[in-house]
């Protein structure tokens, strides 16, 4: 592999590359599901190949291929040197990144278990066992179990010396239980509406504890169709980490990608309201939220030792006490912004396409409050739970969520379960209003396994560190 | 890849074979980009990648694995990966035989052309979009893209060929282009998009002097009150209601477990009288795969006509439910989700030119897109998302405006209820819609720009 990295820097040199690297990736994958007590999909996949991407003339280019003979390599350098020079026919300004030392390195994430060596007997045993447990609730119509395993072997290699090798693992289980009755469907999922996918081996799925929870998420599934509709108005609502995970996700962690603030993302994810000009005026929140980005966060889906263009893992902060105080960064764009060296945000999905800045680790930084205290605090609200509809503009100001599940507060006790809950409100005004966030003993890295961007789309993986916190006055039951 | 080399490299896995049954399938193609922000081109990609799929039954027991690793050893790694699955798996009772040979109708959808654009062909049209849209004070973003095979938007990979071991035998091979702008100043913005098979139907002035125009006539938008609106949907508008509202309720699967839209309302009217809506990858616009990925040939499916619900697309598994034929919208075997309707026709009924639709407009909005659209309630067919890149009012028949962008929250049901005019159905996307002048449109709240 080396030698083959070798080949395509001397190839992109030779024709005048200002810059090359090469990334040479072996994907192993392995899903598995299970539906109502039987092999719901299964597939396992194997997948290599490599892309090189040059600067020339001032521009970028980007070839790939799955076929690794050295004619390969030479031709795929050719033709990504053949598109960075069409690439400059048509710009503004000469393109150059960033310094980064060299890195001759190796990482991997740490794990106690290879996900495959474990017999897919022992995988499907896991998963029917919650299955019955699931569909021993009168009234359920659907079960459904999953289980995903990844693995990356990456070596990266660049003209500028750097020599990275790094093995990435990712392990995930969930479970979806639907009930279907009177016209009306209902779901509730467990851990979030993804599951629980982290960076780690099979011993992430006991971590899950999905049979444990089985009865109760099937037995709210069933009681939804007859619950209450969540009423309209303002209302003080307290989130779930679950469902702050996306919050945040939609409306802090896509605005912070400099990219995007950039223009670069317009025609399709969008731009940014987080514009050059608020960076350390912008008062995004409140002084009890601070958003860090975390590359180095154990069990994080973003955790990596290096990102695709060799910068090492960082860890920063994004809104500190309220203000907006950082970007996610790539050797690109990082000096735009008035940094010196980028936050190490390129990510790619696969060898087959080029890095895009993307989100890392970005957590809520745990407050001080028991859930418990947090609800008897609470005079007329509603705790929300568990992702099920999200929906946000291209500049991130305006967002709509829906929730599987919410509990009524009035007077500081929980009480009726709402089916069909949802608040809209506009990200600035809303993490303004935030004024508790429950601590670390509340605190979970929940993850994303299918953060979409890029044209042509790419899809990448990152946890958000979350506990419950709540949000005062912000319209809820708006879909209507 | 050509046919040839397909059937040679799924033959050789068919060979290798020692299970009772195997399906074979390979996928994949050549897909390049060129990608175009503040007046520059910031990503010029190109790939090739194919993927082979193996699925081995033995009795009711099915195993998968895909590799691209093409050589012998890598098809035959995967031929005994995909059995030793099926063998650890336990049965799946409703698991059916693979089918036999099939005959397909023929789709011209392949343009030398196409495949063969350069990065220096797509880089002169960007050019023209990029000088057009300086000229007037704009900055362009979009992307100009190419390629043949079976690689989706997300690299996604189905099937170009298959085979199985009772003499099946399929393939086919497409090519499409695409071209797409965002032009915008310090206040507004305008979109347009064209997707073809052929390139020669792209037609970059076009679609760079619809963008600019929809630019410059959004500069400082007004702020309108959310509300009920008469509404004129644009083509890229109704396209993405109708993939949303195809992907919960059009579908089998979900008519049988009773949680679609059309569970207890088949040969009831619940659209208008003006809206037939079918399933058609053979239509002129899209010329799609013949075939599903069982290896069914697909067929054209009507759901609803003149408002009535016909009834939604088969695999082989729920129709056998109902002692029917699959109408050829199959996914991978087996599979959680069912068939899938992804080409969407909506028939353009008393259809006017889209001026025409915008004269029959005394005031309302004007939507281009919608952006971020997702499922509120699936049995109302209720979604939410919101307007993008060129949102006007409209008076007299005439834009006079633009404005700041709204969210939706709308039940599609309804909205096919109350449509009160239809320009001609052009292709967006995987489908082929009208534009829609629709009453009463739900707009829930405003943003910010």
């Amino acid at each position: 592999m080396k030698e083959l990295a070798a080949l395509a820097m001397d190839a992109a040199k030779a024709r005048g590359a200002a810059y090359a690297d090469i990334r040479l990736i072996e994907t192993r994958v392995e899903n598995v599901a299970t539906k109502n007590g039987k092999v719901g999909s299964y597939e396992a996949s194997e997948d290599v190949g490599f892309g090189v991407r040059v600067i020339a003339s001032g521009a970028w280019g980007f070839a790939s291929s799955d076929d690794l003979s050295k004619e390969s390599i030479e031709r795929t350098a050719r033709a990504a040197m053949d598109t960075a020079l069409a690439s400059s026919k048509v710009k503004e300004e000469e393109l150059s990144l960033a310094p980064e030392s060299a890195h001759v390195a190796k990482w991997s994430t740490p794990y106690d278990t290879d996900p495959f060596t474990v017999p897919l007997s022992q995988k499907l045993a896991h998963l029917f066992q919650v299955d019955e447990a699931l569909r021993k609730v009168k009234g359920l119509t659907i079960a459904e179990c999953s289980m995903g395993f990844v693995r990356e072997k990456q070596l990266f290699a660049s003209t500028e010396g750097s020599l990275i090798e790094q093995e990435l693992v990712h392990s995930g289980v969930g479970m979806t239980a639907t009930a279907v009755g009177g016209g009306d469907v209902q779901r509730r999922s467990f851990p979030s509406s993804e599951g629980h996918f982290a960076s780690g081996g099979y011993e992430m799925i006991k971590q899950a504890r999905l049979l444990e929870n089985a009865g109760r998420i099937a037995e709210e599934a069933v009681a939804l169709l007859s619950a209450d509709e969540c009423p309209s108005g303002k209302k003080d609502i307290i989130l779930d980490g679950s469902q702050l995970c996306l919050q945040i996700h939609e409306s802090i962690g896509h605005p912070s990608e400099l990219d995007r603030v950039l223009g670069t993302e317009a025609n399709y994810a969008g731009t940014s309201y987080l514009s050059l000009d608020k960076l350390r005026k912008l008062r995004l929140g409140s002084k009890f939220v601070t958003i860090v980005a975390d590359s180095t966060l154990p069990g994080g889906l973003a955790t990596v030792g290096f990102d695709d263009e060799g910068v090492p893992a960082q860890k920063w902060d994004l809104v500190k006490d309220g203000l907006f105080v950082g970007y996610l960064t790539s050797r690109e764009f990082a000096r735009v912004c008035g940094d010196q060296r980028s936050r190490g945000c390129m990510r790619a999905d696969g060898w087959n396409r080029i890095p895009l800045v993307r989100m890392t680790n970005i957590g809520l930084a745990p407050g001080t409050w028991a859930l418990d205290d947090l609800v008897a605090d609470t005079a007329d609200g509603l705790l929300m739970e568990t992702n099920k509809s999200w929906s946000i503009d291209q500049m991130r100001y305006n967002f709509q969520f829906s929730t599987e599940i919410a509990w009524e507060i009035k007077n500081g006790k929980k009480g009726r379960m709402l089916k069909n809950p949802n608040y809209q409100g506009i990200s600035t005004e809303f993490w303004n209003s935030c004024d508790a966030v429950c601590d670390k003993s509340h605190w979970w890295p929940w993850g994303i396994i299918n953060c979409g961007k890029g044209q042509p789309g790419q899809i990448a993986r990152m946890s958000h560190g979350s506990a419950p916190a709540r949000f005062r006055g912000v319209n809820v039951g708006v879909a209507r | 890849m050509e046919k040839a080399r397909a059937e040679s490299i799924l033959k050789s896995a068919l060979d290798q074979s020692k299970a009772n049954e195997v399906e074979v399938s390979l996928g994949g193609g050549n897909y390049s980009l060129t990608r175009f922000a503040n007046n520059t081109i910031h990503q010029n990609v190109n790939e090739r990648r194919y993927q082979l799929s193996v699925r081995s039954v033995f009795g009711k027991k099915s195993g998968k694995a895909a590799t691209n690793k093409l050589d012998p050893a890598g098809v035959l790694a995967a031929v005994r990966q995909s059995e030793t699955a099926a063998s650890t798996q336990p049965d799946i009772p409703e698991l059916l035989p693979v089918p036999g040979s099939q005959q397909y109708r023929a789709v011209d959808a392949f343009s030398p052309e196409t495949a063969s654009l350069t990065p220096d062909f797509r880089a002169e049209a960007v050019a023209h979009a990029v000088a057009l849209c300086k000229k007037n004070g704009l900055q362009a973003a979009g992307y100009f893209s190419s390629g043949y095979g079976s690689l989706g938007g997300y690299g996604e990979v189905s099937p170009l060929a298959m085979a199985n071991s009772k003499g099946l035998s399929a393939y086919h091979s497409g090519t499409e282009a695409s071209f797409s702008l965002t032009a915008m100043g310090e206040d507004c913005s305008g979109w347009a998009q064209q997707t073809s098979w052929s390139v020669s139907d792209i037609n970059v002035e076009k679609v760079a002097s619809v963008a600019v125009e929809k630019a410059l006539g959004s500069s400082k938008p007004r702020h309108l009150d959310p509300g009920k609106y008469t509404v004129i949907l644009e083509p890229a508008a109704v396209a993405e209601l109708m993939v949303y509202m195809a992907w919960v309720g059009f579908g089998a699967l979900q008519l049988q477990e009773a949680r679609s839209f059309m569970a207890g309302k088949l040969g009831q009217k619940v659209f208008g009288e003006n809206v037939s809506i079918y399933d058609d990858v053979y239509h002129d616009l899209l010329r799609g795969r013949p075939f599903d990925s069982e290896g069914m040939p697909r067929k054209k499916v009507t759901i609803a006509q003149r408002g009535v619900l016909k009834g939604p697309v088969y695999d082989r598994i729920t129709a056998n439910k109902e002692q029917k034929e699959s109408t050829g919208h199959g996914l991978p075997v087996p599979n959680t989700s069912g068939p899938e309707a992804s080409s969407v026709v909506i028939e353009g009924v008393n259809a006017v030119s889209p001026e025409e639709l915008l004269k029959r407009l005394d005031r309302g909005i004007l939507v281009t897109r919608f952006w971020y659209v997702n499922i509120v309630d699936p049995m109302k067919v209720v979604l939410t998302g919101m307007t993008r890149d060129g949102t006007f009012l409209v008076e007299n028949g005439k834009v006079v405006g633009g404005i700041r962008n709204f969210r939706f929250n709308q039940s599609v049901i309804e909205l096919l209820g109350r449509i009160e005019g239809m320009s001609f159905p052009v292709r967006s996307g995987a489908c082929v819609v009208p534009g829609l002048l629709v009453r009463d449109f739900n707009f829930s709240s405003g943003t910010e720009f």
